[in-house]
């Protein structure tokens, strides 16, 4: 067996460790196990890959024997209990990959529009929400993508997961109006890597502009790479609390969106509606009760800060919530400075 | 009056033809509605474009840091040949300072002055003439794109991520060597199982693995240099008569591999700590004397940056690292936790499990003040956190002896600590308050008297439910009695009819009287 490589906390696959330590158990078995398998920890090592000899079963540390008296059925044995390796992406990702597994082949895919303007919807084996790529043939945070063959011209479509981006969340919650459309001109808030960004810029085209806002230089980093293949997303990595400091890289904008979670959100977005959103624009808020004040209920939350909202002439006309993708989540839609009655 | 703009082009100063327009500012944008009407009111005087792209990248961190650069300079010195003492409308106030210092040209920023820029941001394309609209995307593309890379290439905090950094890998480094030691504990306790009872110590144990192999080898084996004398003689004694399995070569030799990790681990974790302790020393040495470098590092890592450390109060300092705990306490109106990570710090840890709270709540105090010092200090020393650490060793034995004085009153009383009481009632900030005059005033006691009332209602209403409740209870047991007395009597059967049918009539009665209150 060669020495283990220095790996700590690595993935499944690339371990070298994991593997050492299933070697013997296996040996065991062609030496005639049966002496191992007297011993109760084995055989119920089977369902748990705990250990249970010394009485230790329930730390489930030590799947590594157990898995070699049955032979090393399992793939992994090694550490198979700790659970870490194997939840994959664990966290927000909860969802992911269940609307989009059907998608193999792409024949029996059809597309069709939404009733948002660039947003269209795949019928498969279950149907999920795409966009057109902006991009041909690359992707930006592992989703899935379909291409669709219609009269001669290949068209590639990126599945758009709820559980991974509100705004997706919101249009399949039934949103009236996101107020996208394409070649429209959008200040994004709150852009994180850019997967919901990649997204609204596949949605706004070529002719469309999209400005991603990021204070976290981790994120902002994720998101330049983004922006390298996307030339109609301007990455700005500075806090959108201060709108003066990008003013110069901003035009003005037909809708702000902003996912910002702070609790100063609607003045955040306020000030930014102030410097760049025309009269009469629009902007999409997602707002998390939680961020706000964690003590109040939800409902109570979303109503103040609505209320919050109207005193800077940010009209709102539209809130739901983001149930059952996320929990305690509200989107609200509204318009800016709505020109006159007259 | 000018008005200084800027583009990802570069920087254009129009002239205000009409003054006046500016002090209606909820009208202002009726004036730019169309290109021609906006065109009336603003004439482009200059338009200073940038040469390329790395003046432009200068100028726009310039314009973030509010500093005047170069080219606006030039441009602005040109400009004020021409026309002397007319104000400059500029966009951030900061910027107009800056200005006002450099070259003594008068500065506005107000609301008038930020609906302005918006308004001429609307129609920029018009006013600007020359640019097409392409060129003016790309410029700020590229812009945007060279800036956002500048940020991240001279990120401030690159120092706070090494330590952030090397403290997460502490961390999983020993939770991995745990797991391999007793993995290994485990492998050779097949083939030797006493040694592991006799040697408690990781290392110790991994090194005797790797000298000697089989246990038919320990006899002969030379161990001093790992174990002391008393141990390696139990060691050679239990090797003579152990129970474990034979196991070959081959097998030791694997186990040896195991420990070869084990040992190159260790002695990575060691220099890594020494690593860390350094970098803390150096970064934040008040801090780290206060708490110790595990624990301050932990705090930086979970604040984020030392920066971000500084700008938290010291009771947020306190329970970091508890924001579960907190917050479930905050939700179930229950006490809040006393200590987060703050609670693995040694003068914490020396208090007794009385004043636990109480020292964690101190040194949270000082470690604040540290972290401030730290972060935003000019020297480094450890003099303050050394000094604090001193008067906290003090308050600490003065609140183990138990010997307290007050501090209030003639200071002969001894100090009695009561329980803090948290009130659960969350008080939100009436803005009518604020307001003096009459009218308002009214409206705040109306609103109070307005709260007031239900409060009482629900206070009168307890006693009589519980009345209510007491009453229906020993009318039960009446029945039970007299069911009892009667049961050998009589039949019971129609007793209970008429027994029951006053109460709920009763009740009724009660929660109308309740209803007139």
């Amino acid at each position: 067996m060669g020495k283990p490589g220095f790996s700590p906390r690595g993935g499944g696959e690339g371990r070298g460790g994991g593997g050492g330590f299933r070697g013997r158990g296996g040996g065991g078995e062609g030496r005639g196990g049966g002496g191992f398998r007297g011993r109760g920890g084995g055989d119920r090592g089977g369902s748990r890959g705990g250990f249970g000899g010394r009485g230790g079963g329930d730390r489930g540390g030590f799947g590594g024997r157990g898995g070699g008296d049955r032979g090393g059925g399992r793939g992994r044995g090694g550490f198979g209990g700790r659970g870490g390796g194997d939840r994959g992406r664990g966290g927000r990702g909860a969802g992911r990959g269940g609307g989009a597994g059907g998608f193999k082949g792409g024949k029996t895919v059809t597309i069709e529009p939404h009733r948002h303007e660039g947003v269209f919807i795949a019928r498969g084996k279950e149907d999920a929400l795409v966009t057109r790529n902006f991009v041909p043939g690359s992707e930006v945070y592992g989703e899935k993508r379909i291409s669709v063959e219609t009269g001669g011209e290949k068209i590639e479509y990126r599945v758009w997961n709820p559980f991974r981006s509100k705004l997706a969340a919101a249009i399949l919650g039934g949103v009236e109006k996101i107020h996208m459309p394409p070649g429209s001109k959008v200040l994004y808030l709150g852009a994180a890597s850019g997967t919901t960004v990649s997204h609204v810029s596949d949605v706004v085209g070529p002719e469309g502009l999209v400005y991603a806002v990021e204070f976290s230089h981790r994120s902002g980093r994720d998101l330049i790479n983004v922006a390298k293949k996307r030339t109609n997303i301007i990455p700005i990595i500075e806090d959108a609390r201060h709108p003066h400091k990008y003013r110069m890289l901003v035009g003005m904008v037909d809708t702000i969106f902003a996912d910002v979670a702070q609790p100063d959100q609607g003045r955040i977005v306020a000030l930014n509606a102030q410097h760049f959103l025309k009269n009469g624009g629009h902007f999409v808020i997602s707002i998390k009760a939680s961020c706000i004040d964690s003590t109040a209920q939800p409902e109570a939350v979303f109503a103040a800060e609505v209320k919050k909202m109207q005193a800077d002439k940010l009209k709102p006309q539209e809130q739901l919530t983001l149930e059952p993708y996320e929990r305690d989540h509200a989107v609200v839609v509204g318009v800016y400075r709505p020109p006159g009655k007259q | 009056m000018f008005v200084l703009y800027e583009t990802p082009a570069g920087y254009a100063i129009f002239k205000l033809m009409d003054e006046k327009k500016l002090e209606q500012v909820d009208n202002l944008y009726l004036e730019f509605e169309t290109p021609e009407k906006a065109n009336k009111l603003l004439k482009l005087k200059h338009f200073e474009k940038f040469n390329d792209t790395t003046e432009a990248l200068a100028a726009a961190t310039a314009a973030v840091e509010g500093k005047v650069a170069k080219p606006l300079k030039k441009t602005l010195k040109k400009l004020l040949i021409d026309e002397v003492q007319s104000p400059l409308l500029v966009a951030d106030a900061k910027l107009g300072t800056a200005i006002k210092d450099k070259l003594s040209v008068q500065c506005v920023y107000n609301t008038g002055v930020q609906e302005l820029m918006r308004c001429i941001r609307q129609q920029a394309d018009s006013l600007l003439g020359g640019l097409p609209k392409k060129e003016m995307t790309a410029m700020a593309l590229g812009l945007a794109h060279s800036l956002s890379r500048y940020k991240l290439k001279f990120s401030p905090d690159k120092i706070d991520t090494m330590i952030v950094q090397a403290q997460c890998l502490l961390d999983d480094l020993d939770k991995e060597l745990n797991n391999y030691m007793m993995r290994a504990r485990e492998w050779y306790g097949w083939h030797f199982p006493e040694l592991g009872k006799i040697i408690t110590d990781n290392v110790a144990f991994v090194k005797t693995i790797k000298l000697v192999g089989t246990r038919d080898n320990m006899a002969a084996a030379d161990l001093s240099d790992i174990l002391p004398e008393d141990v390696e003689e139990k060691v050679k004694e239990a090797a003579e008569i152990s129970m474990g399995t034979e196991i070959s070569e081959e097998d030791v030799l694997n186990i040896q591999c195991l420990c070869d990790e084990i040992i190159s681990i260790n002695d990575y974790r060691t220099h890594l700590y020494d690593y860390l302790k350094a970098r803390m020393m150096a970064m934040a040495p008040n801090l780290t004397v206060l708490v110790g470098d595990t624990v301050g590092a932990r705090l930086i890592a979970h604040a984020g940056s030392l920066i971000n450390l500084a700008k938290h109060p010291s009771s947020t300092v306190q329970i970091l690292g508890a924001e579960k705990a907190l917050f479930r306490a905050l939700k179930t109106k229950k006490d809040t936790p006393k200590y987060g990570l703050i609670y693995h710090a040694q003068l914490v840890g020396q208090a007794s499990q009385k004043n636990k709270g109480k020292m964690s709540r101190s040194l949270a105090a000082k470690a604040s003040l540290a972290t401030r010092v730290d972060a935003f200090g000019e020297e480094a020393t450890f003099e303050l956190g050394a000094a604090h650490k001193v008067k906290l060793e003090a308050r600490l034995r003065l609140l183990e002896e138990g010997n307290l004085r007050k501090l209030s009153g003639t200071g002969k009383a001894k100090a009695k600590f009561e329980k803090y009481q948290a009130k659960s009632e969350v008080f939100t900030y009436q803005p009518e308050a604020d307001n003096t005059l009459n009218v308002k005033k009214r409206k705040h006691s109306e609103a109070e008297e307005e709260e007031s009332t239900p409060v009482k209602k629900e206070v009168k209403e307890e006693p009589a439910e519980e009345e209510a409740e007491l009453k229906s209870e020993k009318k039960k047991k009446k029945k039970k009695k007299q069911k009892d007395e009667e049961a050998p009597e009589e039949e019971p059967k129609p007793e209970p009819e008429p027994e029951e049918a006053p109460t709920p009539a009763k009740k009724k009665k009660k929660s109308k009287k309740e209803q007139q209150e």
